[in-house]
């Protein structure tokens, strides 16, 4: 009798998920192509970034220490996170509408579980994109400088995941009400690229002393700057002030730790929750 | 003799009636109560209701922009009505209304207007929605060669679905609406963009599902298309039911029967009004005094039409009337007018019908 019970509540479950773990791998082997075109490409920048340049200029300096020669060779995994999150999020909730595809299971199965789907397939990949490039500069760290690799090499991995998560929601919330792939592609990548950098210089400029903890940007720089060996502690570490003649900038390094971190899941929680409720008043 | 008079009073009310029609078990597996939708102020569907048995296979039929596919988006979920409800059969033998809690219902199948789909292969693709929908692992890669046979799809199961053609793409859709098994099906226009072979297909497949017991919705502008395989036909026009009933009662109550006549020359103008005026007295006796004559402005079993100079007649369909018709007429226009033709319209009866309810329909104010 118990047996039979707990039988039918796994075939419950089995059911509820089905849609989900379907959407999933069908969205995996959908992207499967676009994910080798970015694998590629990151590991391409890789060499390009951080190999070649010593490799092949005699007297190029490597940067002292495997943890700087990572930093630098950190920063381009912004752009690569930001491309990549428009590309694979853009169709996420929009396509199905522009493109009349996906719901047509519709009214059984929930809309939500298609989704839920596709966004964590496209996540898998993404986060596949990221790792393929932290390996490539750690093989490369490793080749340089000898093992083990930096422990903050780890962190700062953990962290650009975060990242990756509160942008691609970012790009979901749009596609949520977007009409098509391509503009919300153009829109977001806009959006994250320049606006966000005309809008933090604009604050500067207006409240010079005010940190910009809200920026996607300003927080992303965390990734690289979490290599530093001493981690600053005080907010006077954090920031460089420039006086040129009698202009005065303040250049923020990094945010703190705890900021950072709380501003990606912010960010990941408020764009997934609008996204959902516009979802849900979305007629086709 | 009592359960008759049951199945009468259940039949008046069916729209609000029991779940059962007594006696007969028929069993409702969709109903459409006051359903509603607006566009702003533009009213696409107003108040329609349609009561569906299981078995049944329904033919919503009107013109372009009637509402046809509103009604089956709001079916589908993919529209919010703004009033009325929706109710479906669900797993338990009970009618359930559509709300977030939609996976006890009983399996749809829907072709939603023209379908898209994912940049994948037609067999990718089907095999995604059969395990999305929890169709038997086992099955699955029979069920699709099966289909993709019996649509003549079968050697490019393994082509990428945007190379299609469209009338492919349409076949695709229908596949797709089949592929679970559904107990309900819904199709909207199933036949467009399809060759004339392809479309007798279509027919042949709807027998086929009539034939498992299916319940079928299908949608189309075009009657002639689908009224054979339907048992009822829903007319919708301006977003309203102006008829529903089976093919039989509707032909029945063919309001009119016509006749034409064409003159060679056209009447003068001054005569004009003499003229019909005449007719209709002599005619008067033939005219068919049970229904209305549909022509608003006069109450007249005669309408002139100037431009193509012919009449048309509405009489009580007696053929010795016919015969006594054509003779009056003939002594009437004997000298200067001359009949050149006298006949009844070829158009088949259902389609008049059709003709005339949304020719009657006042045309809708406001846009869209
Ligand atoms: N999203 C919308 N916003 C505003 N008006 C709409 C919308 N969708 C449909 N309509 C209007 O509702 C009316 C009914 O459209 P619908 O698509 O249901 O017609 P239809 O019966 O399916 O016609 P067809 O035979 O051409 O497919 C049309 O006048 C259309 O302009
Ligand atoms: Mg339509």
């Amino acid at each position: 009798m118990q047996l039979l019970e707990k039988n039918e509540k796994y075939e419950q479950y089995y059911l509820a998920a089905l849609p989900v773990v379907t959407t999933y791998i069908f969205e995996l082997k959908k992207q499967w192509k676009k994910f080798v075109i970015f694998t590629i490409m990151a590991i391409s920048f890789v060499i390009l970034l951080s190999h070649l340049p010593y490799a092949l200029i005699p007297d190029n300096p490597l940067p002292d220490t495997q943890a700087d020669y990572f930093q630098s060779g950190l920063n381009f995994i912004i752009l690569l996170t930001i491309f990549g999150a428009c590309f694979f999020f853009s169709g996420i909730i929009c396509s199905e509408y522009s493109e009349k595809t996906g719901f047509i299971t519709f009214p059984i199965i929930n809309k939500y579980k298609l989704v839920v789907g596709k966004y964590l397939g496209a996540l898998t990949l993404m986060i596949g994109v990221i790792a393929a490039f932290y390996i490539a500069l750690g093989v490369l760290g490793i080749y340089w400088y000898g093992g083990p690799i930096n422990y903050r090499y780890y962190y700062s991995f953990g962290i650009a995941l975060l990242y990756l998560i509160a942008v691609s929601s970012f790009v979901t919330f749009f596609s949520s009400f977007m009409k098509s792939v391509n503009m919300t592609i153009v829109t977001t990548i806009m959006l994250l690229l320049i606006a966000n950098m005309i809008i933090d210089s604009l604050v500067i400029l207006l409240y010079p002393e005010f940190e910009p903890i809200y920026s996607l940007n300003h927080n992303s720089q965390l990734i690289s700057y979490i290599l530093v060996e001493d981690f600053p502690t005080k907010l006077e570490d954090r920031y460089e002030d420039l006086e040129f003649r009698n202009f005065h900038r303040r250049i923020w390094l990094t945010p703190t730790i705890e900021g950072a971190i709380t501003i990606f899941l912010l960010y990941t929680v408020i764009c997934l929750i609008v996204a959902a409720i516009i979802f849900k008043r979305r007629q086709l | 003799m009592e359960t008759d008079k049951l199945n009468r009073i259940a039949e008046e009310k069916s729209s609000i009636g029991p779940i059962e029609k007594v006696g007969t078990g028929l069993k409702t597996v969709m109903r459409l109560e006051n359903l509603t939708k607006k566009f702003g102020s533009f009213i696409a569907v107003n108040n329609i209701n349609i009561e569906v048995y299981e078995g049944e296979t329904i033919g919503l039929v009107g013109p372009n922009g009637a509402g046809k596919t509103t009604t089956i988006k709001m079916i589908a979920k993919l529209l919010r009505p703004t009033s009325g409800k929706i109710l479906v059969l669900n797993k338990a033998g009970k009618l359930q209304a559509l709300n977030g809690n939609d996976k006890d219902l009983v399996r749809f199948g829907f072709l939603i207007d023209q379908p898209f789909f994912y940049d994948m292969t037609a067999y990718q693709i089907l095999r995604y929605f059969a395990r999305s929908q929890n169709y038997q692992k086992e099955k699955i890669n029979s069920r699709i060669d099966e289909l993709l046979k019996l649509f003549k799809l079968f050697k490019w199961k393994h082509e990428k679905v945007n190379t299609f053609s469209k009338g492919m793409r349409q076949k695709m859709g229908i596949i797709q609406s089949i592929l679970v098994d559904p107990q309900i099906i819904i199709l909207d226009e199933p036949q467009t963009g399809l060759d004339p072979k392809a479309r007798i297909e279509i027919r042949a497949t709807i027998r086929e599902l009539q034939k498992l017991g299916k319940t079928i919705f299908v949608a189309s502008h075009m009657l002639h298309e689908i009224s054979e395989v339907c048992d009822k036909i829903a007319l919708i026009n301006n977003g309203k039911i102006v008829a529903f009933d089976t093919i039989e009662n509707l032909e029945k109550n063919l309001k009119e029967k016509e006749l034409h006549c064409q003159l060679l020359y056209p009447i003068p103008h001054k005569d004009l009004e003499s003229t019909i005026d005449r007719i209709n007295q002599k005619l008067e006796h033939y005219a068919n005094h049970n229904i209305e004559v549909p022509t608003p402005e006069h109450n007249h079993s005669v309408k002139y039409n100037p431009e193509e100079q012919n009449f048309t007649i509405y009489y009580d369909g007696k053929r010795e009337s016919r015969g006594e018709i054509l003779e009056i007429l003939m002594s009437e226009f004997k000298s200067n007018n001359k009949i050149i033709s006298f006949s009844q319209p070829k158009t088949s009866k259902l389609e008049q019908i059709y003709l005339e309810m949304i020719l009657e329909d006042q045309p809708r104010d406001g846009g869209g």
